[in-house]
């Protein structure tokens, strides 16, 4: 399987492909991903309009630069992997993976589905949902299952708060072995972890902006680089969540620039202090973090250029129309 | 899918006699019998003579009968136990299939034997070591005859040797492993009320509500009880509250307008609802129901029982 980029995902907007006018307004929200869904927020009789949908909301959803992904229906995968696989898709979610096997003929059709309609081999990539007690036990089978699995995560959310009979929103964090197994298998099997911490929520609010930016900065202080959410007003602060801090950028050089200068002692670490004047230890572990650090934040930089560059490009064009 | 309501379990020691006696007037879904560890020989003879009359006598109030046999004299202790009235047996310690296997072939023969139907007694595992908990998928999938499973906290932490206490809990990732393993398996996982013994003296109604609360949102279906105050308040903790009740059918009305209406995502009262939202509302309501309908037949099973004392003198 040839090298694809990894992708920036931390900020994205899931909607119903139905509802047209979140379709058609998505593309300036700024997020990473759009994800347009087939699944829980498409009624029955919708699913066959549903799906064919998809083709052409592709590039409606791409032109703010915004990866297109789409979330198929668990117990219609075929059929919806028939109707969504095109280019320009970034990505397949699939709700409440269970099973190796499941992931294994997902990556057969896909992989038909790229040579017969011109697209890169093993440019799609599966997201595979953990949403049930059955999928955490499986968890490093179904990872194992394809190299499409790029990111891996879930065992929270509402379908795992049910399957497990469990209140979603309470004081604790009622999910924390299983979200553990997963964030395990993933790290283990070398791809993105997607989770997040818990932070006590009893409002089950999807539209506050400050609770989206606590979260997504505790995600990514715990070392997770994932987001996504149902409303507008969550994007913003999930990519600046998810983007190192200016004064964290700094804080990175200068840990870089004290290691350098061990290189010229033979010690392997050095007590200092900071800017701030707080002691601090330097060493090749916190070294190692300072470069993931402002690499994280070049290619989270990279990203916003590309989609501001995209959302204007798109702004010129309706203006000279 | 039926409903398996087994909020309370509560244990009452096989050799006290007056407890027997009074445990079916105490609302518990279910009764353990606990034929303890460490009973001298004479007294385990003794408990073992009356055992199935006592099994009778508990279930009077409509709960179901366990009883706790000892690890080391599994088929004596399961033999005095079997009879109709039974549920089944708490088999304690497994560390794999095999223990699982050898309690389900002593149950087929004992069942044989009593001309009770093959298969109708449960295996109620409780898991008291690493290994078990690191072994637990293939134990509590051993056996047909396993419908919950138990993590005796006590036991572990001794097995462990961890000085118990609740902070730092230190059974984080048992708890939860055994909640995930069961649930997979499609078995009930239950919780110890009071695991660290601490006793009920400081904690009120509401305290051990929450607590109970608190284990059921973990995943935990019921639990044991050691002591016959949990009862009331694991019932209560495990049954649907009348404010959920009411928010769900609202869920559910909202989510039929939404459907009705081409979409399956509505706003509510700051909350996204779409069908995982709208399903769980279906598992609340489904459970109330059910929760409801085991407490009539409690309640029956009860009122029987005192007519039955009082007309004649049955105690």
């Amino acid at each position: 399987m040839p090298d694809h980029p990894r992708r920036l995902k931390r900020s994205g907007l899931t909607m119903p492909v139905v509802t047209e006018r979140f379709i058609n307004n998505a593309w300036h929200r700024g997020c990473d991903f759009i994800n347009m869904d087939l699944e829980d927020s498409v009624p029955p009789n919708l699913k066959d309009v549903a799906r064919n949908l998809i083709k052409e909301s592709i590039p409606v959803v791409n032109k703010g630069g915004a990866d297109a992904v789409c979330r198929i229906n668990h117990d219609l995968m075929e059929a919806d992997l028939n109707a969504v696989v095109w280019p320009g898709l970034m990505m397949v979610n699939y709700p409440k993976a269970e099973h190796a096997h499941e992931i294994r003929r997902m990556d057969e059709i896909i992989t038909r589905l790229e040579a017969e309609r011109g697209i890169r081999p093993g440019t799609i990539e599966i997201g595979a949902n953990i949403e049930t007690e059955v999928g955490v036990t499986n968890a490093y089978d179904i990872v194992s299952a394809s190299p499409r699995i790029r990111e891996f995560g879930g065992a929270s959310g509402y379908d795992m708060s049910r399957d497990l009979g469990v209140e979603m929103f309470v004081q604790f964090d009622q999910f924390v072995y299983g979200k553990g197994e997963v964030e395990l298998t993933a790290r283990a099997l070398g791809v993105t972890p997607h989770a997040t911490p818990f932070t006590p929520n009893l409002t089950g609010s999807v539209s506050d902006p400050d609770r989206a930016f606590a979260e997504a900065d505790a995600a990514r202080r715990c070392g997770f680089r994932i987001g996504g959410g149902l409303h507008p007003n969550v994007v913003e602060p999930q990519n600046r969540g998810f983007t190192p801090t200016d004064d964290e950028v700094a804080d990175a050089h200068w840990v870089i620039q004290q290691y350098r200068q061990l290189s010229h002692t033979g010690d392997t670490w050095l007590q200092t202090q900071d800017a701030s004047g707080q002691p601090r230890v330097v060493d090749r572990y916190e070294a190692a973090r300072a470069e993931e650090l402002l690499q994280w934040r070049a290619a989270c930089e990279e990203r916003d250029r590309e989609k501001n560059e995209a959302i204007a490009r798109v702004r010129a064009a309706e203006a000279s129309a | 899918m039926t409903i398996l309501v087994r909020r309370s379990n509560l244990v009452i020691p096989a050799t006290q006699s007056r407890m027997v006696r009074w445990a079916w007037n105490l609302g518990a879904d279910a009764i353990i019998l606990d034929l303890q560890d460490g009973m001298p020989p004479s007294e385990l003879e003794t408990a073992r003579d009356s055992l199935k009359p006592a099994v009778s006598m508990v279930a009077k109030g409509g709960a179901e009968v366990f009883v706790r046999v000892n690890a080391h004299s599994v088929y004596a202790d399961a033999a005095a136990a079997m009879c109709a009235d039974l549920t089944g047996i708490v088999v304690p310690g497994p560390e794999s299939a095999a223990d699982i296997a050898e309690a389900d072939s002593i149950l087929n023969e004992l069942e044989r034997h009593a001309g009770v139907a093959r298969g109708s007694a449960e295996i109620f595992p409780s898991i008291e070591t690493a290994a078990g908990v690191w072994r637990i998928r293939e134990i509590i999938t051993a056996s047909p005859r396993i419908r919950q499973v138990i993590i005796d906290e006590a036991e572990l932490a001794a097995s462990l040797g961890i000085v118990q206490g609740s902070d730092p809990d230190p059974f984080v990732y048992a708890r939860g492993r055994l909640c995930i393993e069961a649930t997979a398996a499609g078995v009930q996982p239950i919780a110890v009320a009071d695991p660290t013994g601490l006793g009920i003296a400081n904690l009120g109604h509401d305290d051990l509500v929450q607590t109970a609360t608190d284990a059921r949102n973990l995943g935990f279906k019921g639990m044991v009880c050691s002591h016959p105050a949990w009862v009331n308040p694991v019932n209560e903790a495990h049954t649907p509250a009348e404010s959920l009740v009411d928010y769900y059918t609202q869920v559910r009305e909202v989510f039929a307008q939404a459907l009705a209406a081409g979409t399956a995502a509505a706003p509510f009262a700051g909350r996204m609802i779409d069908v995982p939202v709208d399903e769980w509302a279906k598992d609340v309501l489904a459970m109330s129901a059910a929760c409801a309908a085991r407490d009539a037949e409690k309640q029956a099973a009860s009122e029987m029982a005192r007519v039955w004392q009082d007309t004649f003198g049955l105690a």
